[in-house]
């Protein structure tokens, strides 16, 4: 199978092709010739000239999450055949950055107002999430073009809170 | 002995409890909230009892339900663990009235060393130094503000009633400090149900060293040495060790006399921590607070002593004497404790709850892993994120950090974002290697940390390890850039940029 994998904001062709208990597989020109054995669910054991390499696998909302000797990689995987590329609704505009709740919480403050020129740094809200109180500051300078929430707002992980241009 | 304990505490603390009243044959019985049916300390309990709903202000501190519950069972004692009402002299109180056995100090001790202010009038009483600050909580941000000036800045904010970080913090100049004032009394407020602050000057590079007391109802108060704290985030503890780097026996010696002096002013029974600061320049130290409680780090002192802290606490509380004097206490080799929280070390450590979707524990020579969590279970956000500990013991201290190394890289969760990424790299860090610690180590860790470059074949294998996954579960997995979010930290940039000049290179 071709397909495209994306890691940190980069894409590379990959060529996979499963064969018993074999993997042979191209990465950007790049050949690997691999023995495969799954232990488990969700476990992917790599031989290759004798060399063990133990990848754990699981899915999160936004990418297939690799373990691999003690690394984390988010790799999402594009099938050219499935998608349309370059449909990407979720571009963010130049020049616009968005502060979003990390995980669900309540607001607790808001310390700016709309129009509100502020440094890199500057809280802008501060969100309450497992008893801790975490003040959200704004990537860039800029102004704050507008604020989404209020004091006891109940927030969703991504919830945009504020946005700061 | 007591025949039936009931633990009024969940996650990794109830399961070690759980294990000391096993060794004694003790029954024990856990309590649970109801978002905690299937946690492994249940699981792991001879009876349990629901005590309410999440929120943990309806179960976990509900004194009526968990009192109710021990009554339920015929449980004769009840042991707090810490956090929760491990420090409320009034759930001390209540449980004796019930006709039961609070396992911990008395309600009387928990009052004068609970609150802050009291506690540095008993420090000065026992002769013990304190750092410079206000005896009596603040009365206004007037108040605050003044004593600032006079005291000059670096200043510390703290939650009178607090305890763990929450409602503290760090004000280096005037104009930080009506918001530090505001946020700490809420933060003080939602904790501990009492918003009062106090302040004191701020000790530069300090370390952070405490001693382990232990009194029984027979007139003994012994130490058991030092553990050094110094590493912290958002004033709590991540890593700590026993003995300290610097530890010397006069310096032991004179820390320990102290803080048995001021178990002794209180009549101290059962477990208690007294913490210092201490200057790394001159190595005075400085009275803290007293924990009057079974500290989470406790594990490190019972590697390096051989002692079972739990253990003795059910002793104590049964009034039998300590089964140790303090001419008994030695202290051999050296122990680190990481605690693994659920957070996001790129995301300036912000909780992430979650599944564990698997998990596999270090296990091997020198290694203790004390846990709350097992595989499929829910990291919930009603609760601390703290799912377990690590703890290593080798001869030296270096011996010590291999095995951490190794047993941090045998250590995997998923589903969830942990610190086990950080601790890798503190436990590779020169200035941690070299034992020089203060509280401002990670702030200086995440200046100077450099990410290096995964080899090529590992990032091209992990690829290689999500087709083939991709294609076992045919599901559609749509385009997505991965832009840099607002909320993203240094650390997760510094990553992507590191990522993307590889990639150049390429």
């Amino acid at each position: 199978m071709k397909l495209k994998a994306i890691i940190e904001d980069r894409e590379q062709e990959l060529n996979v092709r499963i064969d018993g208990g074999r993997v042979h597989a191209e990465v950007g020109g790049r050949v690997y010739d691999l023995e495969l054995r799954e232990p488990e669910p969700g476990c992917y054991l790599f031989l290759r000239n004798a060399a063990v390499h133990e990848c754990r696998v699981s899915e999160s909302h936004e990418a297939i999450d690799v373990s691999l000797h003690e690394r984390n990689y988010a790799v999402t995987i594009v099938d050219p055949k499935r998608l349309r590329v370059g449909s990407d609704a979720h571009g963010h505009q130049h020049g616009l950055a968005e502060i979003t709740a990390p995980m669900p919480g309540k607001v607790v403050r808001v310390q700016i107002e709309t129009g509100a020129t502020v440094e890199k740094g500057s809280g802008i809200v501060v969100v309450e999430a497992m008893k801790m109180q975490n003040e959200m500051k704004s990537p860039r300078k800029g102004v704050v073009v507008s604020i989404n929430v209020k004091p006891g707002d109940t927030v969703n992980a991504g919830d945009v809170l504020a946005v700061v241009e | 002995m007591f025949r039936k304990v009931l633990i009024a505490n969940r996650g990794e603390i109830a399961v070690r409890i759980i294990r000391g009243c096993r060794e004694l044959g003790i029954k024990a019985v856990a309590i649970y909230s109801e978002a905690d049916g299937e946690s492994l300390h249940v699981r792991a309990a001879d009876e349990a009892v629901c005590v309410g709903p999440a929120s943990s202000s309806q179960s976990y501190l509900n004194i009526d339900a968990i009192i109710a519950a021990a009554n339920s069972v015929n449980a004769e004692a009840i042991h707090p663990g810490y956090g929760f009402l491990a420090e409320n002299a009034d759930f001390a109180r209540a449980v004796s009235a019930a006709g039961l056995t609070f396992i911990g100090p008395s309600a009387e001790a928990m009052d004068l060393m609970g609150s802050k202010t009291s506690a540095r009038r008993v420090a000065v009483e026992s002769g013990v130094p304190i750092v410079p600050g206000t005896v009596d909580a603040l009365s206004s941000f007037a108040e605050a503000r003044d004593t600032a000036e006079e005291f000059g800045y670096p200043v510390m904010l703290k939650a009178a009633a607090g305890g763990g970080g929450k409602g503290m913090r760090l004000v280096t100049s005037s104009d930080e400090l009506r918001s530090a004032f505001e946020t700490a009394q809420t933060e003080a407020a939602a904790a501990f149900g009492d918003s009062a602050l106090y302040l004191e000057k701020a000790v530069e590079r300090p370390r952070h060293i405490e001693i382990q007391i232990f009194g029984d109802s027979h007139g003994n108060v012994v130490h058991l040495g030092e553990r050094e704290c110094s590493i912290q985030r958002r004033h709590q503890k991540v890593i700590e060790e026993c003995p300290s780097p610097i530890n010397d026996p006069d310096l032991r010696r004179r820390m320990g006399d102290a803080a048995v002096k001021i178990g002794q002013t209180v009549n101290y029974t059962g477990a208690g921590t007294v913490e210092f600061l201490l200057s790394d320049a001159t190595h005075e130290f400085y009275f803290l607070e007293m924990n009057t409680r079974l500290q989470v780090e406790h594990p490190v002192t019972e590697l390096v002593t051989g002692f079972d802290l739990v253990r003795e606490q059910f002793r104590v509380a049964a009034g039998e004497a300590l089964s140790f004097t303090q001419d008994d206490v030695r202290w051999v080799g050296h122990a680190i404790e990481c605690r693994i929280y659920a957070e996001d070390p790129a995301n300036n450590f912000f909780p992430s709850p979650g599944t564990i979707t698997y998990l596999r524990e270090p296990s091997g020579p020198g290694i203790r892993i004390d846990s709350g969590v097992a595989s499929r279970s829910e990291v919930s956000i009603h609760y601390d994120p703290m799912i377990a500990k690590l703890a290593v013991w080798g001869r030296t201290r270096e011996e010590a950090i291999e095995r951490l190394r190794r047993a941090l890289d045998e250590y995997h969760v998923s589903g969830i974002t942990t610190t086990l990424s950080f601790f890798r790299e503190v436990a590779r860090d020169a200035e941690f290697v070299e034992g020089k610690l203060d509280t401002g180590f990670i702030a200086r860790f995440n200046e100077r940390r450099t990410v290096e470059d995964p080899p090529e074949e590992h990032v091209d294998l992990a690829m290689i390890a999500a087709a083939i996954h991709h294609s076992r579960n045919q599901q559609p997995v749509f385009l997505q850039t991965g832009s840099v979010s607002a909320s993203d930290g240094r650390w997760k940039m510094a990553g992507r940029a590191d990522g993307l000049r590889r990639w150049r290179k390429s």
